[in-house]
């Protein structure tokens, strides 16, 4: 019992200091809210045991194009994990090694190449985050939106997380705007 | 004081009291029991809902969606008594709903554990929100309890609309043992009254049906009636039959009383008869006496000289002897039918003075002797005076006689008590007598010395006894032969 809260500690303060940073979103740094976004969108959503029964494979997050976070996105998910995996950040310098991760952050930056990387992962399970403007309704799975007064929010294309075979949980669907087909008119709620 | 409360108003408010008692335990019981089930199942609703929406908000918490959070919180707001709900992070609130004109609920802000909270009116659900074993922060629900209130009023007013008919009923069942009790107990009490009041003791208390120990008092009751007939019975009986036998006695007792009264009367008769018998043979006596007494005087003067020779003189001298004795006795019985006689008149007598008298005269007539004579001053009696006279003539006349050998010879008169009764006495220290024969002395022609030794008729204690007997006294004597004699009288009526 005692180990465990031991063990309950560093989780709590570490989670506990994203939160307060993110709850002052106004001076929090934006690609720090992101970068917690991002972590805290491995635990609502489900991915299939890895091909090969290789358990023991980190969870490796991935940045396509020009990396927005910095040391930041590492410094989230340090110490953390995904269904027992171990999380490890990589920045790509190819597009095709997109398929070896369980993440990939698609770097506005790459705006001209979504129609390439979507083909790529089509049928994978890697779950796309962007936050480029209408990534979600680009064919993305969760599309990043910040909102007038500085608030993150999120876009999820429910058929393209329901293609890749991933889980998203109903809690997490709920909070964000569904877009169902990729649509003209972008906006936000 | 109040009277006493009858048997069945007693019992009627034992019941009462009992079935009162128990319906308001069982409906107090069963309001306790129905609250805590209507508490815990409102409880147990509103952790089931608080357990939802803390899963469903954990997304809006986690990331930072305020917005989202209040439109989660609001859809609380179908329920009519939710006062506020919220969620508060790190001790600061992150979302809020209210109901308008109720403030926020912002106490136990640190709490981060499951848990509920009643206070007053109000019930207030904790739960933690959490995603994958992440704390969040915690969710709390503050609802109002008057829809309980109500519910609970409800509730006492079903068991009251219940319970009081059951009161009722109940009552109404309890009056049927009760009567089986009560009924037997006032007929026992009226019953009682009437035999107490009417003395009608062949009443008998009806058997009924009711409890052993009511049974057994009206069989107990109606024998101890039952013995109580039988005594009266018997004291009638006794009674009836005293009276009887007292009007037996009576009747008796009257006829012999008659009888004694005729014998009386024909024993008075037959006493008169007598006297005046004895009377006129006393007087009749006399005159032959006279003659023989006369005519032999007449022979000792005239035929003396000659004609009779001594031995004649000497029988004839008898002859006068005898003729004076039989005169001396005649006379005597003349003067006791004359004591019987005479009619008795009472005055006050200076018994001293007749005493002194008579003794004076003894001395007169005896003067040769020497007596002492000793007589107690003062006496007084209510008697005859020539009786009482008589009396002492002889007895002072025996004294003086009976002392006659002594030359320290000592009479005595005075005055004594003899069953509370005064009484005279007279005393001497004469000859007295054997007190065996005691009896005798006061008969008529009774002697206890030889005429030889002292000269009497015998007449004079038999008049002295009939004397004192007709003052309706009594006398009586006691002596010892050689030293004295004394005798008692009374004289009957006051002193």
């Amino acid at each position: 019992m005692t180990r465990r809260i031991f063990w309950q500690w560093p989780l709590l303060l570490t989670t506990g200091l994203g939160i307060a940073q993110a709850g002052a979103a106004a001076t929090a740094p934006e690609y720090q809210v992101k970068a917690a976004f991002i972590y805290k969108f491995t635990t609502y959503i489900r991915w299939p045991a890895p091909v090969g029964g290789n358990a023991a494979r980190p969870f490796v997050i991935g940045v396509i194009g020009k990396d927005p976070f910095g040391p930041l996105l590492a410094a989230v998910v340090r110490e953390q994990s995904v269904q027992g995996r171990a999380i490890r950040v990589k920045t790509l310098s190819r597009i095709e090694e997109a398929l070896e991760c369980d993440l990939v952050f698609v770097s506005s930056s790459e705006r001209g190449n979504l129609g390439q990387i979507f083909s790529l992962l089509h049928g994978a399970s890697v779950l796309t985050v962007g936050d480029m403007d209408q990534f979600a309704e680009q064919g993305g799975m969760i599309g990043l939106v910040t909102t007038e007064d500085n608030h993150v929010r999120f876009d999820i294309n429910r058929a393209a997380i329901e293609r890749s075979g991933l889980r998203a949980s109903s809690q997490l669907l709920h909070l964000a705007r569904i877009i169902d087909e990729p649509r003209e008119d972008g906006g936000h709620r | 004081m109040s009277p006493s409360p009858s048997i069945g108003r007693s019992l009627g408010w034992l019941s009462i009291f009992s079935s009162g008692t128990a319906l308001l335990a069982a409906s107090l019981a069963l309001l306790f029991f129905q609250l805590q089930e209507v508490k815990s199942s409102l409880l147990l609703r509103l952790e089931t809902v608080a357990d939802l929406i803390a899963f469903n908000i954990a997304p809006a918490v986690d990331f930072n969606d305020v917005e989202a959070a209040k439109v989660m919180l609001g859809s609380l707001q179908t329920r009519p008594a939710l006062l506020s709900a919220g969620v508060v992070v790190n001790g600061r609130i992150f979302a809020v709903y209210s109901r308008k004109g109720v403030a926020p609920e912002g106490g136990d802000l640190r709490r981060v554990s499951a848990g509920h909270r009643f206070d007053d009116h109000e019930l207030t659900v904790y739960r933690p929100i959490s995603s994958q074993g992440r704390p969040l922060g915690t969710l709390f629900i503050h609802i109002d309890l008057h829809e309980y209130d109500q519910t609970w009023r409800r509730f006492a007013f079903i068991t009251g609309l219940v319970a009081i008919p059951a009161l009722l009923i109940a009552i109404l069942i309890a009056q049927l043992p009760q009567r089986a009790i009560s009924r037997p107990i006032l007929n026992l009490a009226s019953l009682a009254a009437a035999v107490s009041d009417r003395k009608d003791y062949s009443v008998r208390a009806p058997a009924m049906k009711s409890a052993a120990e009511i049974e057994r008092l009206v069989g107990t009751f109606n024998q101890m009636l039952t013995e109580i007939q039988g005594q009266h019975a018997e004291i009638e009986n006794a009674r009836a039959t005293l009276e009887q036998r007292v009007a037996d006695r009576t009747r008796e007792l009257e006829s012999r009383t008659e009888q004694l009264e005729t014998q009386g009367r024909e024993l008075a008769a037959a006493n008169r008869e007598l006297e005046s018998f004895s009377y006129s043979v006393s007087h009749d006596l006399r005159a032959p006496l006279r003659a023989i007494d006369g005519f032999s005087k007449a022979l000792l003067s005239d035929y003396r000289a000659g004609a009779l020779d001594q031995r004649g003189v000497h029988f004839l001298e008898r002859v006068r002897a005898g003729t004076q004795r039989m005169s001396q006795l005649i006379d005597d019985m003349l003067h006791l039918s004359k004591v019987t006689r005479r009619p008795l008149e009472r005055v006050v007598v200076d018994v001293t003075a007749v005493a002194q008298e008579v003794a004076t005269e003894l001395a007169r007539r005896d003067p040769d002797r020497f007596v002492h004579c000793v007589i107690e001053p003062n006496l007084r009696a209510s008697a005859d005076s020539h009786l009482l006279t008589i009396v002492f003539e002889n007895l002072l006349g025996n004294a003086w006689k009976f002392t006659g050998s002594r030359e320290d010879a000592r009479v005595e008169v005075g005055q004594t008590s003899i069953g509370g009764e005064a009484a005279f006495f007279v005393r001497d220290n004469g000859a007295g007598f054997n007190a065996a024969y005691a009896g005798k002395l006061f008969g008529a022609f009774q002697r206890l010395h030889h005429e030889s030794e002292f000269e009497g008729t015998g007449i004079g204690l038999a008049t002295v006894k009939r004397i004192i007997t007709r003052h309706g006294g009594l006398v009586s004597a006691e002596g010892v032969e050689g030293v004295g004699a004394t005798f008692y009288f009374t004289l009957g009526g006051k002193p």
